[in-house]
């Protein structure tokens, strides 16, 4: 049976781990790869770095700490944060990224999904859509999260889909920073329209947060941040409460 | 102990695999000259890239590397690398290796790709003294082979059973990730090693 995966993310700058609540007032929280190899020791199933400055100078000291990184680190890694070609997604993966995911580049020119699916596979293109109520609809966000789009989360996570992408990293941007719970409503939604895994992001703040949407969606996988940089719980802490609620876990 | 020829076939990255050898004290020589495959001591075949675009490079040397396969040598394909010991797959139209007869056929699971970490069930002493039989995986092809005593592990998805391992003469294809599967696959490269030394 498919564990359902729990994913630590890593949200950088400049080549250190920040984590910021709604995406701003960024805090410096440790060494990405003593962290990641420290996840993996507690049992994180895959760990995610996000360059949330995505400025060219920081994108070229995140290619040189995902290779560091990758050295001693035997779980996926999937980077993210100023991917914008198939040029871009050829050197982090080959840096040492298991997969790449995509945000604005991916909504400005869809073509790059199917472009970077052909060329190394769908289950490494993953596509990340920030999305926030707006006038009873989800919309998809972009530049963490300050620039509207238009769009639709729920038909862009479809189309998305149909154009290659091997899985959606779903992040509430209502959601993100508060600690009051992912957003279960969106994430089944997008979870039930699209046929690839879902990874719930955005709001975690306790173990339960992440058995709702483990139990209550068809998300694959929760991604958090602030509570196990924070040690408020580690991840083989949350794998037994959730092994104990009979919650599949690796 | 042998050396293990990893086979480089132009199209992705094999750090991570030749990093988790060199890890477990394998020494690894990364092999761009396919013919060398057909006189290695051991090989290892990655999981990167499309089934075609994994066969371009080799299927000039297809009969000398299968030729030395079936003589006994011992090797490991992982992912699309088991993948490419079949006769053929539905993903592309190259021809296979056809160590293992039989196609590669797309999962009938319903969320693709089969994304993660999943049980396999084996006795295969590939997995011995692995602290759990959870292994990662992310592919939405697999492999169907004829002859049904070459499988020798399976997983369950979405209530499929997925054969995951599969073994002819001293060649094993398997379709997780060893290399990104923590301690656990980290254990099965060992085993592979000291398996090539015992094949010696």
């Amino acid at each position: 049976m498919l564990k359902k995966r729990i994913i630590p993310c890593l949200d950088m700058k400049n080549g250190k781990v920040v984590k910021g609540i709604h995406f701003k007032d960024l805090r410096d929280v440790g060494d990405p790869p003593e962290m990641a190899s420290e996840y993996e020791r507690q049992g994180a199933d895959e760990v995610t770095f996000l360059d949330i400055s995505a400025s060219l100078e920081s994108r070229t000291t995140m290619l040189d700490v995902v290779s560091r990184t990758a050295k001693n680190l035997f779980i996926p890694l999937c980077v993210g944060g100023g991917i914008k070609t198939a040029e871009d997604m050829r050197l982090a993966l080959n840096a040492g990224a298991d997969k790449v995911s995509m945000n604005s580049a991916a909504i400005s020119n869809p073509d790059v999904i199917t472009e970077c699916a052909e060329r190394f596979g769908k289950q490494c293109v993953v596509v990340a859509i920030d999305a926030k109520l707006n006038d009873g609809r989800w919309e998809v966000f972009t530049h963490g999260g300050t620039r509207s789009t238009g769009l639709d989360a729920i038909e862009w996570s479809q189309k998305a889909t149909d154009l290659g992408a091997g899985e959606i990293l779903l992040t509430s941007m209502d959601a993100d920073g508060a600690k009051t719970g992912y957003d279960v409503p969106l994430t089944a939604a997008v979870a039930d329209a699209v046929s690839v895994p879902v990874i719930a992001s955005g709001g975690c703040g306790s173990m339960e947060h992440i058995y709702e949407v483990l139990t209550l969606t068809g998300a694959a996988a929760a991604l958090a941040a602030s509570v196990f940089h924070y040690r408020e719980f580690t991840v083989s802490e949350v794998k037994e409460y959730l092994r104990d609620r009979g919650v599949a876990v690796r | 102990m042998p050396l293990i020829y990893l086979t480089d076939y132009g199209v992705g990255n094999l750090h991570s695999v030749k990093n988790a050898l060199e890890n477990c004290g394998a020494s690894v020589e990364t092999v761009t000259d396919m013919s060398k495959l057909a006189d290695a001591e051991c090989v290892v075949f990655p999981g990167v890239g499309a089934f075609d675009s994994t066969m371009e490079r080799i299927a000039p040397y297809r009969e000398e590397i299968l030729k030395h396969l079936e003589s006994g040598v011992p090797a490991l394909g992982i992912c699309i690398g088991a993948q490419i010991l079949f006769d053929s797959s539905e993903e592309g139209k190259e021809k296979g290796l056809g160590l293992f007869k039989g196609q590669v056929i797309g999962l009938e699971a319903e969320r693709l790709p089969h994304m993660g970490w999943n049980t396999v069930e084996s006795d295969d002493p590939l997995l011995n003294g692995t602290p759990d039989r959870d292994f990662y995986f992310a592919h939405s092809y697999r492999g169907r082979p004829d002859d049904q005593t070459t499988i020798t592990g399976t997983t369950e998805y979405e209530n499929w059973h997925i054969p995951v391992i599969f073994r002819r003469f001293n060649t094993y294809g398997v379709q997780f990730h060893p290399e990104k599967s923590s301690i656990s696959g980290m254990k099965v490269l060992k085993n592979f090693i000291k398996f090539g030394e015992e094949c010696q």
